[in-house]
């Protein structure tokens, strides 16, 4: 098993640096660029921009800007934002606690409300319930969700006035635990809607795979509880799907949603890299999608290393 | 009544920040004339902000919304009033040749400017405003090469500070536009930075404003609190200013009507409309110095386009007049903007400079049609002109996603093709037509373009954007790596001549006759159709009081002066 994992882990490495050369060919192919912003600015001069282009590194060739960037990235230098000349990852680390926060009740809200769901659709297949569930997951899971946050932005925050229409507190008010959970709902329901769907679908379809194997008739023979035979036999098995779908989208976690984070003016990740993109504030940009990068590989290797330690039929060598 | 005497001439008149009527436009309000109303103290006004300003510091900021920001914090040596005239702000007052504060040189191809502070300010921090840091100011621009623009300081040979009031400042060249440059820097805190980019002073900047920043969050607010140390006794009135993080511009409407911030700044004309019916808000109309204009490419249009080469269409002048004659300027502003505001007539719209009594005609389509018959322009079977086998057929190019600019191509299109002109739409993103670098493809820059629709402003002092804009010299081609903003490729030697002349002299009226000169014969070659002075809007509560609007600043700059109406 370690054996594997340090195998998996060295391979990463390659894998990365294809990534990153990737995003930064893509990043530069990019029409614009981080000077058009001083452009509006009467006084600023040819000259001016050929310091910045030389200030920035942006008037070497662009492998070499990479091989730049790449070298002092491997050192553990993630490099300046052209746009405010902050370390990239402080910035990174000063958004990181905010999309945490999010994602983590979303993920929270997804679990309490899906799997109590799936469980209760696959056991009663055909009932009413399962009826209504099944084209109510069909509906959130083909919902956009940047149409749903600006609906629900319409109808709950500009009507009715129950939340607010943004952000992530109300400014010059001290923590209120009130306010803060104010401005959770709408963006937590966007985002955990379209989860929801899928995960409900998901325990559904392999509990009721699960559910009509022997053992589970075995277990009922040796006289247990429904509930018991439900939960410790049918639940544990038709789990193993879900743990890995669960696993790979750990960095949704920390990346955040780019176009909910937006719509919401939520300070996190994803609000972060939207508005370098705006700007062309490529170490900005290579510093989170590498970020991204590296816990999508991880999370794939957590994935196939749970896979294997909850289900015995699969091992590793 | 807009004043007509002269900074230059050394005359200021203090602009009681909460009193007067503004005299021009019909539809601009000021708030609170002092008289009726005792300012109020403490409170805190929240301000809308759509974008995030990435730095507040002066010396790396290039967004609108840092000036925005920055405002309640930095101060100048001089500032441009709601008239356009400049006053003192850090300074006594504007030195001028008239009053001696500035003197040439013998041979009269140097200057210098004597400034003199006010006396006893103080930084936020307690310590001394010095000319000192005037000169330190002046070092750091030039020695960090992170700073965002160095015009005004690159042309500076030295700087003497004979006392710690007085700072002589030394220019290589005349240098005309001397007035507006100069922010100076706590010297004693930036001094100790290797880098100061990199410390919190792009968050929390030192400065002698009103207000001190006191809270940075990201993404969310800033707050900015009273300056212990601010010059002016009992000033600000205000607590706190806290700039509130929304989403965006729609965003920051529906809280300013629900009461949820206190005011927002720059409002599209067709929000402000809606937004007027608001009885809780007050919305401020002014012109801005934009104008929304249409560029002519007199050159072909073709990527790196040669600046010799001739327009198969719009090379021929007769044309750009007629296309001219077949705009509809003040029909489409009263259909498509309320009729808020002004037709155009140069791109130096306000302001000293501004030319008095300079036209451009307006809209005449059997004026258009007679031009275009005479010139030899024959109308075919389809209705479109030709000559010589050359058909009238061009293309309109503005941002994509703005409605205004998309709705008055459509507009031009049917008024064009009245007048035997097809015209064709070919938008792209305001990233790429607007990035004005040649690298990137500025097709205004490349000469790709047919006719260009968008908005521009001149400085308060135009010698830029005339020089730059219309100089002959000033046409970007691949021969000069794109330098330049001549993007109509207009070249007349005596249009030369009067910039040359404008760039001559420190004399203010010799400048000013050199402009109305230069902007003259600009409009005798229609090579641009100045459509309309785009309008300055911001929205406000209508308790928030003292807020004056002001054309060259951002309304931040007066802060100390507003109050909460209890």
């Amino acid at each position: 098993m370690t054996a594997y994992v340090a195998r998996r882990l060295i391979q990463a490495i390659p894998l990365l640096v294809a990534i990153s050369m990737i995003s930064f060919a893509i990043l530069k192919a990019v029409p614009g660029g981080p000077l058009a912003a001083y452009e509006g600015d009467p006084n600023f001069t040819e000259e001016d921009a050929r310091r910045l282009e030389a200030a920035f590194g942006l008037d070497q060739p662009i492998h070499v800007q990479y091989l730049n960037w790449l070298a002092r990235f491997v050192q553990g230098d993630w490099g300046y934002s052209f746009s405010s000349h902050q370390p990239v990852l402080g910035l990174i680390l000063e958004r990181l606690p905010n999309t945490l926060y999010l994602t983590f009740v979303v993920y929270l809200t997804v679990i309490l409300i899906a799997v109590p769901v799936g469980i209760l659709t696959a056991t009663r297949q055909y009932s009413w319930f399962d009826h209504i569930v099944t084209g109510s997951t069909f509906t959130f899971l083909s919902t956009p969700t940047f149409w749903l946050g600006l609906l629900l932005i319409l109808l709950f925050g500009l009507q009715l006035r129950w939340f607010p229409l943004g952000g992530i507190a109300t400014p010059g008010v001290d923590f209120d635990l009130l306010d803060r959970l104010r401005h959770l709902v709408l963006p937590v329901i966007t985002l955990a809607l379209v989860q929801i769907g899928s995960y409900t679908r998901f325990l559904r379809a392999s509990m009721l795979e699960v559910i009509t194997q022997e053992f589970m008739r075995t277990a009922r023979a040796k006289g247990l509880r429904e509930r018991v035979v439900v939960l410790r036999h049918g639940l544990k098995n038709a789990a193993i799907p879900l743990v890995t779908v669960a696993a790979l989208d750990l960095p949704d976690l920390f990346t955040g949603a780019l176009v909910t984070e937006q719509i919401f003016g939520w300070p996190g990740m994803g609000r972060l890299f939207w508005d370098a993109a705006t700007r062309a504030d490529y170490p900005v940009l290579m510093g989170v999608l590498t970020v991204a990068a590296g816990l999508i590989v991880f999370a794939n290797l957590v994935a196939d290393v749970l896979y294997g330690y909850l289900d015995p039929r699969i091992r590793y060598s | 009544m807009r004043r007509t005497v002269l900074v230059i001439l050394g005359v200021f008149s203090i602009v009681a920040a909460a009193c007067g009527q503004q005299p021009t436009g019909g539809t601009t309000f000021i708030t609170s004339p002092a008289a009726s109303e005792t300012p109020v103290k403490g409170g805190t006004a929240i301000v809308a902000i759509w974008q995030e300003p990435t730095t507040l510091n002066p010396l790396y900021r290039n967004q609108t919304v840092a000036t925005v920001v920055g405002n309640v914090v930095i101060e100048g040596l001089s500032r441009t009033n709601k008239d356009g005239e400049y006053e003192g702000e850090l300074a006594k007052s504007i030195p001028t040749l008239a009053n001696g504060g500035v003197r040439m040189s013998a041979d009269g191809k140097k200057m210098e400017v004597r400034w003199e502070l006010k006396p006893d300010i103080k930084w936020s921090d307690g310590q001394p405003l010095t000319s000192a840091d005037i000169t330190f100011a002046w070092q750091r621009w030039l020695e960090d090469k992170k700073v965002n623009t160095t015009t005004g300081y690159r042309d500076i040979e030295a700087i003497e500070t004979p006392d710690p009031l007085t700072a002589i400042v030394k220019y290589k060249t005349i240098w005309g536009r001397y007035v507006t440059d100069i922010t100076p820097l706590p010297k004693h805190l930036y001094e100790k930075e290797a880098d100061v980019s990199r410390t919190e002073y792009s968050r929390k900047p030192v400065g002698t404003g009103p207000f001190v920043i006191s809270d940075f969050k990201v993404g969310e607010s800033i707050t900015a609190e009273r300056n212990p140390n601010y010059r002016v006794k009992d000033k600000p009135y205000l607590d706190k200013v806290i700039f509130k993080n929304v989403p965006s511009s729609q965003v920051a409407i529906a809280q300013l009507k629900a009461g949820e911030v206190h005011g927002m700044w720059n409002l599209l004309e067709s929000e402000a409309v809606d937004l007027e019916k608001d009885a809780n808000v007050t919305v401020f109309w002014d012109d801005s110095p934009s104008v929304e204009r249409i560029e002519l490419n007199t050159a072909e249009n073709k990527d790196m386009t040669d600046p010799n080469s001739r327009h198969p269409v719009l090379g021929d002048i007769e044309v750009r007049k007629a296309l001219l004659y077949a705009t509809p300027k003040q029909q489409v502003i009263d259909k498509l903007l309320a009729g808020k505001v002004k037709p155009g007539n140069s791109p130096v719209s306000r302001g000293w400079a501004a030319p008095k009594g300079l036209t451009q005609e307006g809209y005449d389509p059997k004026k258009a049609n007679d031009t275009l018959d005479r010139a030899g322009w024959t109308k075919g079977a389809d209705g479109i002109r030709t000559k010589g086998g050359v058909r009238a057929a061009i293309t309109i190019t503005t941002t994509t996603g703005n409605a205004t600019r998309e709705k008055i191509q459509q507009v031009l299109v049917d008024d064009y093709k009245a007048v035997g002109v097809e015209l064709k739409i070919q938008n792209m993103p305001s990233a790429t037509l607007l990035s004005a670098s040649w690298a990137s493809g500025d097709p205004r820059k490349r000469g790709a373009f047919d006719l260009v629709m968008y908005g521009s402003s001149p400085g308060v002092d135009p010698a830029q954007t005339v020089t730059e804009r219309y100089h002959s010299k000033q046409i970007p081609h691949a021969g000069n790596n794109g330098v330049g903003q001549n993007y109509t490729r207009v070249k007349n030697a005596e249009l030369d001549k009067a910039i040359d002349d404008s760039n001559a002299t420190l004399d203010f009226e010799k400048r000013k006759e050199a402009y109305a000169r230069a902007l003259k014969i600009l409009n005798e070659q229609y090579v641009k159709i100045w459509f309309y002075d785009r309008a300055d809007i911001d929205g406000f509560r209508k308790d928030v009081r003292g807020i004056v609007k002001n054309p060259w600043q951002e309304f931040t700059d007066n802060t100390e002066d507003w109050f909460l109406r209890k």
